[in-house]
């Protein structure tokens, strides 16, 4: 994204992960499940790493931030990631479990199938430190989209501006977003022009506004997104769809922004 | 690296400004709806196409050129040729933008496709027009 783009997509040598520390469990472990951890100080520099840490299930949370957590408390203190609510609502906890991007607070460990439970940060985003990655460009591009109401009819001087059941039921499947942003790095067109493409999450908000009875700047709004990159680089694969751990449907918020260009279009 | 000397920062626009970019270019619709009408037209013309073609085989060359040359099929080769050219070159256009991203190599690449699907494209209206108009 913000460093040189190459031309094939494999890791440039310096990104490539090596093995790293192996993080025994205590002895007497009677459950004990192995976790793979992506590692990488900017203090300290040099190639990420894959540090394995042995979790006894026995005295463990059920989820994957609960073992993080037993990590981070009771075996090493420097493991970097971001939590806050510990019950999908806060979107914090967004990381790649097993190969797919998930919350770590609704992902249960006895789901994953493979013995080793693989962590990794959201994928083509520069890490900042370990699980961290560096969402500022996503968090601008949704910025782009203007996310708020914009209405040039002033509101009703004895209240808040009304809009029928009709009107705010088609807002469902679309505020619930939390941002935690597992669509856009899902997502290969995100992942090789992130830089103009604005990505599922950010285009799920702008239909959501779009989407808006109280909302007048429809025609503005299509404006900005009718654009190859910002809006038509997304080619319906649905990977946003299939990781959103909110069970939303970005894929079919961007089908629905081309049919009112095509409506306008007419 | 934290090391400061090797620190090196050669970006400090915002992000927002980055994420507005260039704008909208308030285009776009119409290479994504062409892609669209053309994928339709094609399946109706690449069936007739292949049974044509499929019915030809083994016939003398004689025969295939009193089939290309009628009107209703030399004008649906035609169509065909239209369409097949346009779609063809859109859809190497964005394989081109989404996998190639060194800007002077997607430039010459998006062109060069352009060139070549257009001269193709003449090419074989020339041969269908040949055969059409001289028998």
């Amino acid at each position: 994204m913000v460093e040189a783009k190459r031309f094939f997509a494999d890791l440039p040598p310096r990104s490539r992960p090596k093995p790293g520390k192996v993080w025994k469990a205590p002895a007497g472990a009677m459950r004990v499940r192995n976790f793979e951890i992506y590692r990488w100080d900017p203090d300290a520099g040099g190639n990420p790493r894959v540090d394995t840490y042995e979790i006894d299930l026995d005295q463990c949370g059920p989820m994957v931030l609960d073992a993080l957590i037993k990590i981070k408390n009771e075996i090493d203190p420097t493991l970097t990631f971001r939590r806050s609510c510990r019950e999908g609502v806060c979107g914090s906890c967004a990381m790649n479990i097993d190969g797919v991007n998930a919350l770590a607070c609704l992902k249960a460990i006895k789901d994953i199938k493979r013995p080793t439970v693989k962590v990794n940060p959201l994928p083509h985003l520069p890490v900042i430190k370990d699980l961290i990655p560096d969402l500022s460009l996503a968090y601008a591009q949704l910025r782009s989209v203007e996310p708020w109401l914009k209405a040039d009819t002033p509101p009703p001087p004895d209240g808040e501006r009304l809009q029928s059941r009709a009107e705010r039921a088609k807002l469902d499947g679309l505020w619930e977003c939390i941002l935690c942003f597992c669509c856009s790095t899902s997502c290969p067109s995100y992942w090789w022009n992130g830089d103009r493409y604005l990505g599922p999450a950010s285009l799920l908000a702008a239909w959501r506004w779009i989407s808006d009875s109280r909302d007048e700047a429809t025609g503005e709004r299509l404006d900005a997104l009718k654009d190859p990159f910002k809006l038509y680089r997304c080619h319906t694969i649905f990977n946003c769809t299939q990781a959103c751990p909110k069970n939303l449907n970005p894929a079919q918020a961007i089908g629905e922004m081309k049919l009112a260009v095509l409506a306008r279009e007419g | 690296m934290a090391d400061a000397k090797n620190l090196k920062i050669d970006i400090m626009r915002s992000f927002l400004g980055r994420a507005r970019g260039l704008g909208s270019v308030n285009d776009g619709f119409n290479f994504w709806w062409m892609q669209r009408l053309t994928s339709i037209a094609l399946v109706p013309l690449a069936v007739w196409f292949i049974f044509s073609v499929a019915h030809l085989a083994g016939a003398p060359y004689a025969e295939a050129r009193a089939w290309a040359s009628g009107p209703v099929h030399a004008t649906l080769l035609l169509a065909l040729i239209a369409v097949v050219f346009q779609h063809m070159h859109l859809g190497i256009q964005v394989v081109a933008e989404d996998y190639v991203h060194t800007d002077w190599i997607r430039t010459t690449l998006v062109l060069a496709v352009k060139a070549a699907s257009l001269l193709l494209a003449l090419a074989a209206v020339i041969a269908v027009l040949k055969l059409a108009i001289t028998g």
